[in-house]
């Protein structure tokens, strides 16, 4: 067992404190539970709604509270809660430019036992298309909390990635650059930038300390926010670079690598830039999540081996 | 009745009049599903239902009302233009650049509460009101008007079971049990029938009617106020097209449009006076 909580139990706890402050703050689950949202539930029942396993309705019902000025989560696994009701989140949350924090635990391969119909490996894909829609990917414990807590004070739409594993501190606690800037340096180097999210951040850590090894280390980057990514800060994050690697857990197809290439070629930012990510592909393999990460070519050394490659090409 | 049958019914008879003229001017539009409901619109707007004002069309107490079944959205504006929700002559601006009446209807339109044109939206979405209205001590009732055809749609029934669940005796859902979708009859192409049953399986105070008589239909909102305990389901049955006798029943006349003798033919039998 962790000391440091969940990703999810860091973000409801955070979301139960401002709860029990603001009455106007709702959270919604589709059936899936987390041992912070007990307390919640147990504590503030008139702020908690379990909706059945119905991702269709609770977006509905998640608009029609938001119109009466409610701040309202929606919760449930990333793929179900994305996918399932995406013409939900289009029609009645997008386009009445409506506020709703939109969660989804165990995004990538977080649910690495129970095939495609629980991998989130396409999310980023469709929800970057919701036009007016955020898509946030969490890293740490801290980027949790802060996440929840800046959907409390700045109701807006988003949609929060959260990973199901237990993921270390990338960040200093209490540093909210990273909601500002969305993207934000966690470890130095030179040459080659690393931009990774959710679980592949530490992987594109442990992908540095690889490399370095036997050369200068590339810096890694929490991609954070990969919709809207600024401009600015995407040009001077990366001016100090020779080359960018993307590095994600999702399909390679409009997820955060093209983002990025999308906001290179908009802002006028060119290096070469490579993308990892899954193949698009649907995989059923058992064996855990390392084992599925290696055979989609994202396990830290034949990542490692890429970025040596790409940097030395 | 809190106002006389005799002139709703009247008020039905020019919306029917007012919705098929805007038809015919912008050659778009859904005229048989607005005509399938009318007497409901008519009842709930001008029968002492719905309290709702031109004056403050957001206040957080108003009674709400929600068109699920969008195509029929723009059966509610010469009734929103007659109510003043918005200026006179837009009625004669329907779709075009510079006015307010969208074909399907939205949140910018006064009077309106949340875009609807994709099915099965309404009920959930005024749910969630509910919700709201029940936490804030409000007593402000929801309305909300579907197609049977949305009864495929499976968010219509998770919606269903949650507000049965919840208990939400101030939502009233009317059923506009017209039995066409675009393609074919309800019964032919996938039946839904015994349909007032599964509203009813479903936990819903159940109250069947004919649509098109504005008496049962302000008798049906009388009993779905008396009940306390869960929310009201209205099946009414209707007629797809009712008021024009070769549209009247015929799903194929969903969104066509009648030639310049069909024209007057239904202008006769809709009795438009016409400049």
């Amino acid at each position: 067992m962790n000391e440091k909580p969940l990703p999810r139990d860091a973000f409801i706890d955070e979301v139960y404190e401002y709860a029990t402050r603001d009455r106007n703050i709702i959270f919604i689950t589709a059936d899936l539970g987390a041992k912070a949202l007990d307390r919640f539930r147990r504590d503030l029942p008139g702020q908690f709604f379990h909706l059945g396993i119905c991702e269709q309705n609770m977006i509905d019902v998640a608009a029609g509270l938001a119109q009466n000025g409610r701040i309202v989560f929606v919760y449930a696994m990333g793929p179900f809660v994305t996918l399932r009701c995406l013409e939900q989140i289009k029609v009645a949350l997008a386009s009445m430019h409506l506020p709703c924090c939109i969660v989804g635990n165990g995004v990538g391969y977080s649910y690495d036992d129970a095939g495609p119909t629980h991998y989130a490996t396409e999310d980023v894909a469709c929800m970057r298309s919701i036009a007016g829609c955020e898509v946030l990917t969490v890293g740490d414990t801290w980027s949790a909390r802060l996440t929840a807590r800046r959907s409390c004070t700045d109701p807006g739409l988003r949609y929060v990635r959260l990973d199901r594993a237990f993921l270390p501190d990338a960040h200093v606690e209490g540093d909210d650059r990273l909601w500002n800037d969305g993207i934000t340096v966690v470890a130095p180097g030179e040459k080659t930038l690393l931009l990774a999210n959710g679980f592949m951040l530490q992987r594109a850590l442990e992908v540095r300390s690889l490399l370095a090894e036997s050369a200068p280390a590339p810096a890694v980057a929490d991609l954070f926010r990969t919709t809207p990514i600024r401009g600015d800060v995407l040009r001077s994050l990366t001016a100090p670079f020779d080359r960018l690697v993307t590095i994600e857990e999702h399909f390679l197809s409009g997820g955060s690598g093209g983002a990025i290439a999308e906001a290179m070629a908009d802002h006028g930012i060119s290096k070469p830039l490579m993308r990892i990510a899954i193949p698009d592909q649907y995989r059923f393999d058992n064996g855990g999540r390392r084992y599925l990460l290696e055979l989609v070519g994202l396990d830290v050394r034949t990542m490692a081996d890429r970025v040596r490659e790409f940097a030395t090409n | 009745m809190r106002v006389e049958r005799s002139s709703l019914m009247e008020k039905a008879a020019w919306l029917r009049r007012e919705c098929f003229e805007m038809v015919v001017r912008s050659r778009k539009g859904h005229f048989p599903s607005s005509s399938s409901c009318a007497d409901i619109l008519v009842t709930l707007m001008y029968g002492g239902w719905m309290r709702c004002t031109a004056a403050n069309p957001r206040a957080p107490e108003r009674d709400r009302l929600f068109i699920s079944k969008g195509h029929a959205g723009m059966a509610l504006y010469p009734i929103l233009e007659d109510m003043g929700f918005v200026a006179k002559g837009e009625l004669l601006k329907f779709t075009k650049a510079d006015g307010v009446f969208k074909f399907y209807p939205d949140q910018s339109i006064p009077g309106i509460e949340a875009i609807t044109g994709s099915l099965a939206h309404g009920i959930g979405i005024a749910t969630g009101h509910c919700l709201a209205g029940r936490q804030d001590g409000r007593d402000f009732r929801c309305y909300v008007i579907v197609s049977d055809g949305e009864c495929y749609e499976g968010s219509t029934w998770e919606a269903a079971l949650f507000a049965s669940h919840q208990r939400l005796n101030r939502l009233v859902v009317f059923v506009d049990r017209n039995g066409c979708c675009i393609l074919d009859h309800t019964e032919k192409c996938v039946a839904l029938d015994p349909l007032a049953e599964k509203w009813r399986a479903f936990g819903w105070n159940v109250i069947e009617i004919d649509a098109h008589d504005v008496g049962q239909i302000d008798e049906a909102l009388q009993a779905a106020e008396a009940c306390t305990d869960k929310p009201t389901a209205i099946v009414a049955l209707s007629i797809k097209g009712k008021g024009v006798s070769f549209m009247e029943n015929r799903p194929e006349w969903h969104n066509k449009m009648p030639n310049e003798e069909q024209v007057a033919i239904a202008r006769r039998e809709l009795d438009v006076t016409t400049a």
